[in-house]
């Protein structure tokens, strides 16, 4: 009885704004209490933070990321891609698409791709055959894509839980990583051909290829293209770890947008770090906390509690993926995506294997359901940022984005329902 | 200028000097953690060799950014929450819930806080090093110091948005 009071109090204290991680500070110590667990156990597992090599990895891309949407990361990264893909006919939708989701996998879905993007995107693609409506849900729906892309952090945050939960199976953040493409460009493809279909009878905007042009982009951008191949080469030719990947791919953006491109002042890289790092610590803190609720969590069986009321009622694997992925769409429009994270790969993901699912695959259905909720009305996060962002009324980015938010809904379906999709680069 | 004013301008001044010193603090982290991870990496892919607790040190340092992170959050109360209800409610109304919901949230950290320094001080007593003579009770001691601060902070814009809801007319 005291137990429900206090589940329900704490609901309604999280629905009323209280901060997540002291909600799951409270679940915590309520759990550790009723087991008779003196209340040092929470700061024994916080410190478990510093027992997760691969937690480095967080504030090093994170950083990298802010740096990047300081430059002109973006512009240079627009301009080569529509050098190089502008001649493909509807060429500025997919360039756009394409540019969206390399920075958002570099940057995280933190809506600075619809700040920084958006804007350069927007004005040129509203004066093409697309129209206002389309490029409007164009490019809000872009603020998320790409969250399945390598190195993104949600990823990487992802593998980090699913390997405190010792399941007994292997869960590489690289495998992870090559999980992640096949279904991150089926979506870009996918809206790809969505794009093409809403200008049929129209003029097909289309530029032609120039040599001089693409050069010129090459050479603007000579020392960023290499970053995603370094990237890729030395995780997967094992020379460097993941968090290694991390901390070179930080200092490299570092030297080259400080000292080459000098876009950054070293006087305001203090403060970038620091605004990066606060976003970080809300996260880290996050982790730290729910570190100690999962082990509570594993310490009392919840999940294979959980696994059997579910099996009682749920028989068959299918039937329990349409239902994670409801569950999972209305939980990403409503919580961050850390968060979602923190609170329910703990519980969801022991469920999941019960039923069979990779605890891989499930990852990449985790991403793409709360990609989608970035863009669910009536509160999904990339309409308030586009909304902010354009000056233009919520209800009007709700009415642009919901074709691309049922594009994407198609391609969850596949992700979802054909694993080979996600797992065929891996030997499993 | 009254005593009264002096005072407010004198406790402006510790707070801004502290600021100072979180956000510093940070930055410092940041280039440490940077350059030790970076440094590691070229002993062991060129000399073959390597600082045997930098490792360490690094996670650690995971660890204080987290933290000092958190502390630098709380200032204006910017943790990741969900906020469903605030925009369906009168300024007076959210001002009182997001005063009770500091309050609670002080409450969490402070309880959090003791039991940390227990654990700390356990470890004191024990004395056992982390890295490179570095004690473990010393990297420890960020925990209960981070949480002290977040409860304090909290504290006071619990106080301060209570304060403010006769303001606001109804």
């Amino acid at each position: 009885m005291t137990l429900y009071v206090i589940a329900l109090t704490l609901i309604i204290l999280g629905v009323m704004g209280m901060p997540l991680f002291a909600i799951i500070l409270a679940v915590a110590m309520t759990g550790f209490y009723f087991q008779g667990i003196d209340l040092s156990v929470i700061a024994i597992e916080i410190y478990r933070l510093a027992d997760t090599p691969l937690l480095m990895a967080l504030p090093l891309f994170t950083l990298a990321g802010y740096i990047m949407a300081e430059s002109r990361t973006s512009q240079r990264l627009v301009n080569l891609t529509e050098a190089f893909l502008g001649w493909v006919p509807g060429g500025l939708g997919i360039v756009s698409l394409f540019t969206c989701a390399i920075f958002t996998a570099f940057t995280g879905a933190s809506g600075v791709t619809i700040v920084a993007l958006g804007a350069l995107l927007y004005p040129a693609l509203k004066n093409t055959s697309y129209g206002k409506n389309f490029s409007l849900g164009l490019v809000t729906t872009s603020g998320s894509l790409g969250l399945l892309l390598p190195p993104s952090v949600p990823l990487v945050l992802y593998g980090i839980i699913a390997q405190q939960l010792n399941l007994g199976v292997e869960i590489k953040i690289s495998d992870l990583f090559l999980a992640g493409l096949l279904p991150g460009l089926l979506m870009i493809v996918l809206l790809a051909l969505w794009s093409l279909w809403s200008i049929r009878g129209r003029p097909i905007p289309r530029a032609s290829f120039s040599g001089k042009k693409a050069l010129a982009s090459l050479r603007e951008a000579f020392w960023e293209i290499p970053l995603p191949f370094f990237v890729l080469f030395g995780v997967y030719g094992g020379f460097l770890a993941i968090s290694e990947a991390a901390a070179v791919t930080a200092i490299y953006v570092i030297v080259v947008e400080v000292f080459i491109y000098k876009e950054v002042k070293i006087s305001q890289l203090a403060a970038i770090i620091q605004k990066s790092m606060v976003v970080c610590g809300g996260i880290l803190l996050i982790i730290g906390v729910s570190l100690a609720s999962t082990n509570y969590l594993i310490d009392a069986e919840i999940p294979m509690r959980l696994f059997t009321l579910i099996q009682a009622h749920v028989h068959n694997k299918y039937v329990f993926l349409i239902l994670l992925n409801v569950l999972l769409l209305i939980l990403g429009a409503i919580l961050d995506i850390f968060s979602a994270l923190v609170i329910m790969v703990p519980l969801i993901l022991p469920v999941a294997v019960g039923y069979g699912i990779d605890p891989v695959h499930l990852g990449i259905i985790f991403l793409a359901n709360m990609q989608i909720g970035y863009l669910t009305p009536p509160v999904g996060m990339n309409l308030f940022i586009s909304s902010y962002r354009f000056q233009l009324p919520v209800a009007e980015i709700y009415r642009a984005t919901i074709p691309f938010m049922l594009v994407l809904l198609l391609a969850l379906v596949a992700i979802t329902y054909w694993p080979d999709l996600s797992l065929v680069f891996l030997n499993r | 200028m009254g005593k009264a004013d002096q005072q407010a301008s004198g406790y402006h001044r510790i707070q801004l000097f502290l600021r100072r010193v979180e956000d510093s603090l940070l930055v410092a982290l940041v280039l440490m953690i940077i350059g030790m991870a970076v440094t590691q990496i070229l002993l062991r892919n060129v000399f073959d060799t390597g600082i045997f607790w930098g490792d360490v040190m690094v996670r650690i340092l995971v660890l204080w950014i987290g933290m000092v992170g958190a502390m630098v959050a709380s200032r204006k109360g910017e943790h990741i929450s969900i906020d469903i209800l605030s925009r369906y409610l009168s300024l007076r109304y959210q001002k009182l819930v997001s005063s009770l919901v500091e309050f609670v949230t002080f409450l969490i950290c402070s309880v959090t806080a003791y039991y940390s320094v227990k654990l700390v001080i356990g470890e004191f007593e024990y004395g056992e090093n982390a890295f490179a003579g570095v004690p473990f009770w010393l990297c420890e001691a960020i925990i209960p110091f981070a949480f002290s601060v977040i409860a304090l902070r909290y504290f006071l814009l619990s106080i301060h948005n209570f304060t403010r809801i006769n303001k606001i007319a109804s």
